[in-house]
């Protein structure tokens, strides 16, 4: 086991081993850290919503790093919330907010920021929620299907399929659309289908009970990676059908 | 050039590199020299022989103002906008060939003869302002100069050369 480090977080003693990440040891003793682009999902994050921003004092100096992506590598002092570090988050959610002013969840962390002054000269994306931070390209490419990725650079990029057509490459699973932290992927469903990113595919349904399993694409290849056969009913008429089983074997009935 | 012919030119490319992803690069460079451009199913097939998704690839080739996936025209010419010749009257190079091809800076003239692209600094300071035509340099440019380069460029047979399929 590796060596244990006593840090100090918001004044509060935590332990930690070297080279944990930071907002991790914050999360984990109950001090929160906001953050846009950091997702439980991944092991390597992203550092580019930069609102998980954190000062840190090591041998009497003082500096501002990126919580998500900052190991601890010895014993510090750490402040989640001083002057500096409200009075930077609130210009980096003041920045956000102009980027993805339809984003409900930057408006609130906004406000709670408590909002920052002289932004009004920026231009405002209208109807922009995403903040190109490709946790969706990160969470496609880790599924295998690669079908989305970052398009153009500078003022024009942007997160689409290849030639902004329907992919052949994606499957429907909504990975994209669920690790997104600010809702900017747009989805349709009905009770036979669902509509993602130009494309529709055809839900899954159990045999059951009838309630969508997911898209036919993504059972078909979640039953492939895990090399079993597709599923035919859903999870809870499964174990149901299980615990029936059970009962059944062990004479409760 | 037939579809056969475009199909065994871009498997040529791809296979001239190891199968490797950091070739892939290399390989779109090497179809933006073949075919001004990179045809879709240039993209494709490299993305199936180096065995990586077709976004990862169209993400590289909207990156990198070098490569493009709309066909460019048989020449290029690039006016440089740095400070030096932007200060010197890059911008008036750029009116003038508008008014002899008909096309602002990122478009293709409609018979597909050229492309012009504002480029950053070329590092040519000393002779601002500089347009460079299919790699050739053409500086301390007065406007009056423009349509005899351009027309220097233009060839019969050329447009022959150019189909826009």
């Amino acid at each position: 086991m590796s060596d244990l480090l006593n840090i100090t977080i918001d004044g509060r003693p935590c332990t930690c081993e070297a080279g944990e990440y930071l907002y991790d040891v914050a999360e984990r003793n109950g001090i929160h850290i906001p953050a846009l682009c950091r997702s439980d999902a991944f092991e390597d994050h992203r550092a580019c919503c930069r609102v998980c921003i954190v000062e840190v004092e090591e041998r009497g100096r003082r500096k501002v790093v990126t919580s998500c992506v900052y190991p601890v590598e010895r014993e510090c002092t750490v402040y989640t919330n001083s002057e500096k570090i409200a009075e930077e988050r609130a210009v980096t959610l003041a920045l956000l907010s102009k980027r993805a002013p339809e984003s409900e969840t930057i408006a609130a962390m906004a406000r709670e920021a408590g909002g920052a002054e002289g932004f009004d000269r920026l231009v405002t994306l209208d109807g922009e929620k995403c903040i190109l931070c490709g946790l969706c390209v990160q969470a496609c490419d880790s599924l295998g299907t690669g079908a989305i990725s970052t398009v153009n650079r500078g003022v024009d990029k942007m997160v689409s399929t290849p030639y902004d057509k329907p992919s052949a490459d994606c499957i429907g699973c909504l990975s994209c659309a669920n690790v997104c932290p600010t809702g900017a992927i747009e989805y349709a469903q009905d009770a036979t289908s669902r509509t993602i990113w130009n494309r529709t595919f055809e839900l899954a349904l159990c045999e059951r009970c009838g309630s969508p399993m997911g898209t036919k694409d993504a059972v078909h290849r979640a039953a492939q990676q895990a090399g079993v056969e597709e599923p035919r009913i859903c999870d809870a008429c499964r174990k149901r059908e299980l615990a029936d089983e059970m009962m059944h074997t062990y004479r409760y009935v | 050039m037939n579809d056969t012919d475009r199909a065994s030119k871009i498997t040529a490319i791809i296979e001239a590199y190891p199968a490797d992803r950091r070739f892939a690069l290399a390989a779109m460079q090497d179809m933006q020299h073949e075919f001004n451009y990179i045809p879709e199913e240039g993209l494709v097939a490299l993305a199936d022989y180096l065995d990586c998704s077709k976004a990862h690839l169209y993400s590289m080739a909207t990156f990198y103002k070098a490569l493009s996936l709309t066909p460019k025209g048989e020449h290029i010419i690039k006016i440089c906008n740095g400070t030096a010749c932007h200060l010197r009257g890059s911008v008036n190079l750029a009116t003038e060939l508008k008014r002899i091809l008909d096309i602002e800076p990122g478009q293709t003239s409609a018979d597909g003869e050229f492309s012009v692209e504002y480029v950053n600094c070329l590092g040519s300071c000393a002779l601002a302002p500089v347009m460079v035509v299919d790699g050739v340099y053409h500086n301390k440019l007065k406007v009056d100069q423009i349509s005899g380069i351009v027309e220097s460029y233009r060839t019969d047979d050329s447009k022959d050369v150019v189909s826009n399929d």
